[in-house]
């Protein structure tokens, strides 16, 4: 029992990893995710920590959890499989692009440019993932009624919905119909966060600890020894996307 | 009495389309019914439809305008003007689709040229002027030799723009519905086919009654519509045989769906039935294909099959989950694999039916697009 407790957290083995990595330059990191499906409970604090950290409207997620139950009773079980964006070293969606405005950055993350999206979805009908969903600018709020006295009604509880978010390190407050509403949006590994030292909110919150986020370049990182296991295998290998998120089996 | 009639249809339709149109610029997409698993929806098969009769049009403008075909000497004009029509509708039914329709500009100055979408767009535009310019050159200097080169430079690039929305949906690895070679090869056929009905009903319905060509012209135009149709069914049954042989489960799915799923009624009845087999069994009769009502009507429901045939291309593939349990992982609005049109949706697309019927009866009745002698006659 001692010896559980003195094991270092993996999260704080994963910021060290996080803090050597940054101060390599941009081109130099390769961010991979692993996660192992041994792990999960399908608890989906993830998808949850996602969207409460990228305030993703509704009808927009970047992280579902699917799940799919095995064998027949009594031998039954669950397995479940978190998916965000696979952040394909060869990715379908950025070549169909008409307008240049989803690409891999220097970091090899697959990214969007909300001001040059056109929101044709073209990208969406070419991910064999399904990992990009539109934004049709709906709030939770919408259609309730608004508050009266000191009832608080949509005009006051909406507020938060309607606070900027801080994809991309950019601030975006919703409204009408300026970005992101009318784009496509995905997983973007949390670059605002990253960028500031700090792990992928689905890495942190994962009570499991199934979730790792590192520099595959580095080889001292957790990620490196993790993708080079034997039981590790990536979705939909043969249609030659390379992923960067991995599963542990 | 029947232009009349149809004068009423386009304006009624119109008028349902602005109620659609007002939805689309306040409200955006929420009132759609596409999402982010199916996504793209009626609007999508609806340009692919009148894009067809654009391209297909104007393949049939150059029997008469390009090489002089002496049978259909007189029915370049109505081709372009039904070509431009149609172009201008769909485009109109791509354009209220984007999420950003007033960024369309980023396309021309800043687009991506290896996407096929940036291509298509450039051809649209190049094709377009090119029909504007044709059909002002006819009806100002007939049989120039300006004209000539236009349509020479025009018959490719139709064939391109056909070619490119098969192409535009067969590059997607993804759904392996879509994509097999022959995607950019059925196309250009479903064009040609699509404007020989659009012909069909032009010449047919609306074309001056008494023209001693037309029984010759109507007999011709419903050869080569039944040849098409029947290329087209024969690509049908190359394309879902070889698929079901194959058993690639997301493509055995898509042609699942179209045939016993919940889209059987529109590929089974409105496709096969109305659009394919009762035109195929009148035109194929020289006294039926060669009597204006019948080959004007029998063209329409060509166009009618042509219209969901389009939609089945579109709708089963992107119904297919891409992995298993995505249908389940997680909820909320627009998070469906099930999709049929919103009453939004059928709003705009009729708005724009309205739009292109009643651009070309106007266009018929205003524009010199048929000759003197053919008036008089």
């Amino acid at each position: 029992m001692l010896d559980v407790l003195e094991k270092t957290d993996v999260i704080l083995r994963l910021q060290e990893d996080l803090r050597r990595a940054l101060e390599k330059a941009p081109e130099d990191r390769r961010w991979v995710m692993v996660i192992d499906l041994r792990k999960c409970v399908g608890c989906t604090s993830c998808t949850i920590a996602c969207i409460a950290e990228n305030k993703l409207p509704p009808g927009v997620v970047y992280r579902p959890v699917m799940a799919e139950e095995v064998g027949t009773y009594p031998h039954v079980t669950m397995k479940f499989l978190p998916k965000p964006c696979m952040q394909c070293d060869n990715p379908p969606c950025t070549p169909v692009c008409p307008v240049n405005a989803t690409y891999k950055n220097e970091e090899g993350v697959v990214v969007i440019d909300y001001d040059q999206c056109i929101g044709c979805r073209a990208c969406m009908a070419a991910c064999p993932y399904a990992s990009r969903t539109f934004d049709f600018g709906l709030t939770y709020t919408q259609a309730t009624p608004d508050g009266f006295d000191f009832v608080l009604g949509q005009s006051n509880a909406g507020d938060y919905e309607r606070i900027a978010n801080v994809e991309y390190g950019e601030n975006r407050a919703r409204k009408g119909n300026t970005s992101p509403i009318g784009n496509v949006r995905k997983c973007h590994f949390c670059l605002h966060r990253i960028k500031d030292g700090m792990l992928p909110a689905c890495t942190t919150t994962c009570i499991g600890r199934a979730t790792y986020f590192g520099d595959a370049n580095d080889p001292d990182s957790l990620v490196s020894e993790l993708v080079a296991s034997s039981n590790v295998m990536r979705l939909k290998e043969e249609l030659g996307t390379e992923p960067r998120v991995y599963y542990l089996a | 009495m029947l232009k009349k009639l149809t004068y009423a249809f386009g304006a009624l339709t119109l008028l349902f389309g602005l109620w659609g149109f007002y939805d689309r610029f306040a409200f955006g997409h929420q009132d759609a019914n596409y999402g982010s698993y199916v996504v793209w929806g009626l609007w999508v098969a609806m340009y692919l439809f009148f894009a067809g009769i654009a391209a297909g049009g104007f393949m049939i403008a150059t029997l008469d305008l390009l090489f002089d075909i002496p049978i259909f000497k007189g029915t370049g004009k109505i081709a372009l003007w039904g070509s431009l029509v149609s172009l201008a509708a769909a485009l109109l039914s791509i354009w209220l689709d984007l999420g950003h329709l007033e960024r369309i500009w980023k396309v021309y100055l800043q687009g991506n040229p290896s996407s096929l979408l940036f291509q298509m767009v450039w051809g649209y535009t190049l094709f377009g002027l090119l029909t504007l310019a044709a059909l002002i050159l006819q009806i100002r200097k007939p049989g120039s030799r300006a004209l000539k080169i236009i349509m020479w430079i025009g018959l490719p690039l139709s064939l391109f723009i056909s070619g490119a929305v098969g192409a535009l949906l067969g590059v997607n690895a993804s759904r392996p519905f879509w994509h097999i070679g022959l995607f950019p090869v059925q196309f250009p056929v479903f064009s040609l086919a699509s404007g020989a009905a659009m012909m069909l009903v032009a010449l047919g319905l609306f074309g001056p009654r008494d023209d001693p060509h037309r029984p010759q012209q109507l007999w011709t135009l419903s050869l080569l519509t039944v040849i098409l149709m029947v290329v087209k069914l024969y690509f049908i049954w190359a394309d879902y045989s070889q698929s079901m042989y194959g058993n690639v489960p997301m493509n055995v799915e898509a042609i699942r769906q179209v045939m016993f799923g919940q889209y059987w009624w529109a590929f089974w009845i409105a496709q096969l039935l109305i659009g394919s087999l009762i035109p195929i069994i009148f035109l194929s009769q020289p006294k039926f294909a060669k009597h204006n009502s019948w080959a004007g009507w029998m063209g329409l429901l060509v166009l009618i099959g042509y219209a969901f045939a389009r939609g089945l291309i579109i709708f089963p593939a992107l119904t297919v989950p891409e992995l298993g349990a995505l249908t389940s992982a997680f909820s909320g609005p627009h998070l469906s694999f099930d999709y049929f049109p919103s009453l939004m949706e059928w709003a705009v697309t009729s708005g724009t039916i309205g739009i292109a019927v009643l651009g070309f009866l106007l266009g018929s009745d205003f524009l010199p697009l048929v000759t003197k002698s053919q008036k008089e006659a």
